[in-house]
């Protein structure tokens, strides 16, 4: 005789994201990230030393300038890799037709995976970016407690988001998309011009040169591509030099005013890929 | 009413312009296995969505085990297991791990998935990842999923695809077990002669349309068919009895089904004839019978009204 048990809503979010974690993990790509997470942490960490030859890391804003621009490359693709098939792949495989008749809501469902996602990167991001805290902590060149790790809250609080807002876009991506390889072929062209054509034609803005205007449509540019607002909020936050973003922005952003519009993208991105889902008809 | 497992009651649906199911109607008592029969896209697959609840009747009205459906409350949702068309399941995942994941989504003990692997025939690969399981196999899978929380009703969407004939026996039989146990099932299937044994009632698509609906006794009363008779003696008999003549066409006896009672009488009475073999039309003649109307009218410009032809 079977028994039969009532679950909360938390225990069935819970059963979706151990199912999606296992299913990640034996898919490999939460091994592969954990990798590439861990090997950047630790070569940006220590590049100065290389260059040198001796121990002497490099400093605290080097270190946060060199993990942001690459973590703007890397995040959103390791967030794309792990969450493509979010839904595409079920559908496929002919299951989310049939978890739409199980007790459980589209609600549950999107929440579950994203906690499982989100949880991976986070893991990711915090231990590998964490450990590059804790060397500096240590070996450092004698900046202060505080600021090394207030720079690193920031630094991971901000890349947690935006692995967070690229598992949101390719969860809207899967929903639309009708098979796998369209919805990795979307996502990556996106990642593509998001991260590297963007900026490019930000530039051809400013050298275009329509004076007062255009840089305030380029500040306004800027604060709708969220990994420019990454870039930019970790480059203020270290005070670090802005890079390629400095040379584009003159204008002076608040910490606060690029904070609430990340979480304004995440918010946004949350409710449209929830709509999406419940509009779905399978 | 009460006792009606699934009731459609002038269902139509749309997708865009085309109309997958027309004006249907038909209920379905609780306890009896109904094949749910059509050619590829009569509306099969739709019905069955719309008696999850998953598509909305964009007219008239389903009811499933007293409720009225609509997605908005999945109450009933414990109380149907569904085996979708063509599942594949998650490969990276064994085939334990995904029967226990669907498990603690219905609430049902995880002490449960074990003896149904078991039952299936799939104990020895059990631990297996799923993407190494043949076709047949991720079927019973399939299968087993859909009875996992004791449904009170089943919804199986070409169950016996890729199974081999013993397998195919075993889903049925398990299938009678389960409908004699009071569990309405709805067999959707291209198999007629697997299917024919084991329904208590059929239900014809073409088209988004009921061509028929009711048990096989029914259907072959009302499909225009023949009851086939058959003797040695008949052709000799023929001259004798001008009343034979009339049904007489190529050796055998063809008569409707309404005059076959009568015919046999006067066999027996008037020409002592006692084993004549008597053949009913069968499911797959009754389909085809089915399907050949359905074109006829079509070809003659003919709506199909509703009700059945
Ligand atoms: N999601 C959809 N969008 C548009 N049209 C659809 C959709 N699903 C089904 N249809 C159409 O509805 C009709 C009925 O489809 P359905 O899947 O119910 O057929 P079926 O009887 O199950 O066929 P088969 O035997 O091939 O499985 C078909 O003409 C099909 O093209
Ligand atoms: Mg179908």
């Amino acid at each position: 005789m079977l028994t039969t048990v009532k679950r909360p809503n938390l225990q069935l979010i819970w059963v979706i994201a151990t199912k999606e974690i296992k299913d990640s993990v034996r898919n490999r790509w939460v091994m592969v990230v954990f990798a590439i997470f861990w090997l950047l942490a630790l070569c940006m960490t220590f590049a100065g030393s290389a260059v040198g030859g001796t121990l002497s890391l490099p400093s605290l804003s080097s270190v946060v300038a060199s993990l942001t621009t690459i973590s703007v490359f890397i995040i959103p693709l390791a967030a794309i890799l792990l969450s493509y098939e979010a839904f595409v792949g079920e559908e496929e495989a002919g299951t989310l037709q049939l978890l739409l008749t199980y007790p459980v809501s589209k609600s549950q469902i999107l929440a579950g995976k994203l906690l499982a996602h989100g949880g991976v990167l986070f893991t990711a991001i915090a231990s590998s970016y964490g450990s590059s805290a804790a060397i500096l902590l240590v070996f450092g060149r004698g900046e202060s407690w505080g600021e090394i790790l207030s720079a690193f809250a920031l630094l991971i609080a901000s890349s947690c988001v935006l692995a967070v807002i690229f598992i949101l876009i390719s969860y809207l991506v899967s929903l639309k998309s009708a098979e796998k390889a369209r919805a990795v072929g979307s996502l990556l062209a996106l990642w593509f011009a998001l991260v590297l054509i963007y900026d490019l034609l930000l530039l051809l803005l400013l050298v275009a040169d329509l004076g007062y205007a255009s840089q305030w449509l380029v500040n306004l540019l800027i604060l709708l591509n969220p990994t420019d607002l990454y870039r930019a909020i970790n480059m203020l936050g270290a005070s670090a030099p802005l890079g390629s973003l400095g040379l584009l922005a003159q204008y002076e952003w608040s910490l606060p005013l690029l904070l609430s519009t990340c979480v304004a993208w995440l918010v946004g991105l949350l409710y449209w890929t929830r709509r999406v889902f419940l509009k779905k008809l399978v | 009413m009460s006792q009606m497992a699934v009731t459609f009651n002038q269902v139509s649906h749309y997708f865009d312009e085309l109309r997958a199911l027309n004006d249907l109607s038909f209920s379905l008592p609780g306890g009896k296995l109904m094949a749910l029969l059509g050619h590829n896209g009569a509306g099969k697959s739709t019905l069955i969505k719309m008696i999850l609840g998953l598509l909305d009747p964009c007219q008239g009205e389903v009811s499933v085990l007293g409720q009225t459906q609509n997605p908005a409350s999945k109450a009933a949702s414990t109380d149907i297991g569904y085996l979708p068309e063509n599942i594949s399941f998650y490969d990276k995942l064994t085939g334990h791990e995904v029967l226990s994941y669907f498990a603690a989504l219905k609430g049902v003990s995880a002490r449960a998935v074990a003896p149904l692997l078991e039952e299936f025939g799939l104990a020895y690969a059990q631990h297996k990842a799923v993407k190494g399981y043949s076709k047949g196999m991720k079927q019973r899978l399939g299968f087993a999923q859909a009875i996992l929380a004791r449904p009170r009703l089943l919804l199986l969407d070409e169950p016996t695809v890729g199974l081999d004939p013993q397998a195919s026996q075993f889903i049925y039989h398990k299938l009678k077990q389960l409908t004699d146990q009071g569990c309405t099932a709805i067999v959707c299937t291209h198999e007629l002669q697997l299917v024919e044994p084991q329904l208590d009632l059929a239900l014809v698509l073409g088209r988004g349309k009921r061509l028929a609906f009711g048990t096989l006794d029914e259907l072959v009363l009302n499909c225009g068919l023949g009851v086939h008779m058959a003797h040695p003696a008949l052709a000799g008999l023929v001259a004798t009895h001008p009343l034979l003549q009339s049904f007489y066409r190529d050796g055998d006896l063809i008569c409707p089904v309404s005059q076959r009672e009568v015919l046999m009488k006067y066999l027996t009475l008037e020409c002592q004839l006692f084993d004549v073999k008597v053949t009913l039309p069968d499911l797959a003649q009754v389909y085809h019978a089915k399907m050949a109307q359905m074109q006829v009218m079509s070809e003659l410009g003919l709506s199909l009204t509703s009700g059945e032809l």
